[in-house]
């Protein structure tokens, strides 16, 4: 009995003090980590890849015909990666954020209206599948001159409506700003 | 179709003609279908006479492709290593199918399920109320056929709930829930108190039922499912998402790489590492020596951080596609896994050390909880709980999955039969853990980790895998589909099958002992998933002791 209880005290002596001094220092996290997503409308090209395999339903696209609403819900996000691991345009990632927690719902929703191709017959959205038509439709965003994006579009300036369009083109987080 | 098997010969010499159509849709799982009248009688034989382990029924709606119910029953040969099905169709007119819960005890809260869940009424239940289904629910209703839409709300309607069991007469009800104090998790027992020792007790669980079958049969795809299901249990996540895998890999005859396999193998391990020295934690918490707790907790908590640096999660690895793994493990990972395999091995030791010779924690769990032998297989319990009284069971050697047939995994067993000997059982069980994750981070061969599929998944395959958790085997059951999902995806984690045995294992306890009793099978309700009610004492004991006599009076007769 003695002989027991001496080695468990020797344990706890051992052990020393492990509590971490988190809420007063930020937790780092490794690099793997999956935390909450976030996501870059200029690289998004409305696929909606994201929204197909998505296990819990967190990211829906809505076809309002010229416009694409892909609606991030992330209260039911389960940070299990597989949008980012489908997006042909890595337009979504897991980040290193982790602390959530929010006395407002809305707060973890957020969304983005892309401008499509429209379907002349059916009015429904879709995605060009010509690198050329890609770069004269509505929908296309550069990423900036010089930069080339997977369709190999290597754009010097954008074009000029696109800078009309991008006020609808929004961040719920930055709008808050 | 082979009948070199011996179970599968003596079963077809008893009952003549019962397995013509007998299908092996999978190596080693059999799949039976068997006139509607002779299902009990057919089970009842090949559980008492050909020593088949009750593992789950399963109950479907099959009327979208054949018209009408089926009815299974999922039986292991583990010596064999082999599974048996055996189903009956049921016509959508007549919901009925005897019940095999006189004879099989196992078999009790199974059948309540298929009769809350799709109306199949088991004839002669001793004990036919309500189970699964919330206290509000319309009766004649049952969620889970077809003609229900996931999201559907059904009206409410109180007054429904399960009649409770009244105690033996001069005896206290003393209630132990519905928020259980021990383990933060929902289930109720009412216990029947004659004075302090317990005589009875009636259970009301399931509160929160999840529906995850039904999400998987209407809703989501083949590769959405792997990540509900690592959501069932909060520590066995891997096991139930590897299960699932697994059994549509086998159902649809996809090779798994075998470098997938063996990340497989170490994930599960990984997680059987944390969930066993969690357990030890919650034990000494439980009868209150919290030193155990802060001590084991404090060891473990560098195999979370592990987890979350190769896996990028601490819990939820969502590791599992169908066909393979997501990532794999490198040549650093692997070394930073050595590294505090090491540690923890250390620290564990001295642990043991100290914890093994600890007459406190003897007082306090031998002799407690005694689920004998016989009880033991008569309720067909599984896991720690299973080898803890004498009954050599373990999915890794008798079904073997993943990398497990290349490890040769050591099983651990013990004859106390009592808390204690549960103890034992895990705590050895973290030395063989640390053995086989070394051997398989050795031998991992180098390859993909994904297998291509190229082609549609078959309809209408039935695939079965059991995966040993910590808390024991959790069993899954594919059938598949046409839509790209599944049609029917039953999952049986361990915590089912052992929660019944709490009404036995507490029977003659002291009130003080029963926190101790229940926790020393590491219970998981979120596990159970679902809601229900056992009935316990009076009616099960009863029972045992009349087999018991029976037993007794052959014996005599003979000699």
């Amino acid at each position: 009995m003695f002989k027991a209880k001496f080695k468990e005290a020797v344990i706890c002596f051992r052990a020393g003090r492990v509590t971490l001094p988190y809420p007063f220092k930020p937790a780092e996290v490794p690099p793997k980590f999956r935390g909450k997503i976030e996501f870059d409308s200029r690289k998004c090209i409305g696929c909606g890849g994201c929204a197909n395999v998505c296990p819990p339903r967190c990211i829906v696209i809505e076809d309002l015909g010229e416009v694409a609403r892909i609606t991030f819900h992330l209260d039911r996000c389960i940070q299990c990666a597989r949008c980012q691991e489908v997006c042909p345009e890595d337009a979504i990632w897991p980040t290193e954020q982790f602390e959530t927690a929010t006395p407002d719902k809305s707060d973890l929703k957020s969304d983005m209206l892309l401008w499509m191709s429209s379907c002349q017959r059916c009015g429904r959205c879709f995605e060009s599948d010509n690198a050329i038509d890609r770069f004269h439709s509505k929908r296309w965003r550069g990423r900036g001159p010089g930069e080339e994006n997977k369709h190999g579009i290597f754009p010097v300036k954008p074009p000029i409506d696109l800078v009309q369009l991008r006020p609808l083109v929004r961040e719920e987080r930055e709008d808050k700003k | 179709m082979a009948m070199e098997n011996d179970f599968l010969s003596r079963l077809s010499a008893r009952f003549p003609g019962v397995l013509e159509n007998l299908e092996e849709h999978v190596k080693n799982q059999y799949v039976a279908t068997v006139p509607r009248e002779k299902l009990p009688s057919v089970i009842a034989y090949a559980v008492k006479s050909l020593g088949g382990r009750f593992v789950i029924s399963v109950a479907e709606d099959r009327q979208r492709t054949t018209g009408d119910f089926r009815d299974s029953f999922i039986l292991a040969f583990d010596k064999d290593k082999k599974f048996l099905v055996l189903g009956a169709g049921v016509p959508a007119g007549d919901l009925t199918v005897g019940s095999v819960t006189p004879e099989v005890p196992a078999a009790d809260w199974s059948e309540r399920e298929a009769y809350d869940l799709l109306g199949i009424v088991p004839t002669g239940h001793p004990d036919p109320r309500r189970l699964i289904l919330s206290d509000d629910f319309p009766v004649n209703t049952h969620p889970l056929r077809h003609e229900y839409a996931y999201n559907t709300r059904f009206p409410y309607a109180p007054g429904n709930a399960p009649e409770r069991l009244k105690g033996p007469e001069g005896t206290t009800v003393v209630p132990l829930g519905p928020f259980y104090p021990t383990l933060e998790e929902p289930a109720c027992f009412r216990l029947f108190l004659d004075g302090e020792r317990v005589v009875g007790s009636d259970y009301r669980g399931f509160y929160n039922h999840r529906a995850v079958e039904k999400l998987a049969d209407s809703e989501l795809n083949y590769n959405q499912v792997p990540f509900v299901a690592q959501q069932i249990c909060g520590i066995c996540g891997q096991v139930h998402s590897c299960a699932y895998c697994q059994a549509v890999e086998d159902a649809c005859g996809i090779e798994t790489p075998a470098r997938a396999q063996y990340i497989r193998t170490i994930l599960l391990e990984l997680e059987r590492l944390h969930s066993h020295l969690l357990w030890v934690g919650l034990a000494g918490h439980i009868i209150g020596f919290d030193t155990v707790l802060m001590q084991l907790w404090r060891i473990r908590e560098p195999v979370m951080w592990l987890m979350e640096r190769i896996t990028g999660n601490r819990k939820h690895y969502s590791s599992n596609l169908i066909g393979g793994v997501r990532f794999d493990i490198d040549e650093n990972a692997a070394d930073d896994i050595r590294r505090v395999l090491d540690k923890v091995e250390t620290e564990f030791k001295a642990v043991v050390d100290a914890v093994s010779i600890d007459t406190t924690l003897m007082a306090r769990l031998k002799g407690v909880g005694v689920l004998s032998e016989e009880n033991a297989r008569a309720l067909a319990v599984v896991g720690p709980v299973a080898r803890g009284s004498n009954v050599p069971i373990d999915a890794r050697i008798d079904h073997p999955y993943a990398a497990y047939a290349q490890l040769g995994v050591q099983i651990q067993v013990q004859d106390g039969c009592d808390c204690w000997a549960r103890t034992i059982v895990r705590l050895l069980e973290v030395f063989e853990t640390l053995r086989l994750l070394r051997k398989s981070l050795a031998d991992m061969p180098a390859g993909p980790v994904m297998a291509k599929i190229d082609r549609e998944l078959p309809a209408g395959k039935i695939g079965l895998c059991s995966v040993e958790a910590g808390r024991g085997e959790s069993h899954h059951y594919v059938l598949t589909g046409s839509e790209n999902r599944p049609e029917r995806w039953r999952v049986r984690a361990p915590t089912y099958q052992n929660l019944q045995a709490v009404g036995v294992m507490i029977a003659g306890q002291q009130l003080a002992d029963v926190p101790i009793c229940i926790g020393s099978f590491d219970p998981c309700f979120s596990c159970t998933e679902r809601v229900e009610t056992l009935d316990v004492n009076t009616n099960r004991v009863r029972v045992y002791t009349k087999d018991d006599l029976y037993t007794i009076s052959r014996q005599k007769r003979l000699r």
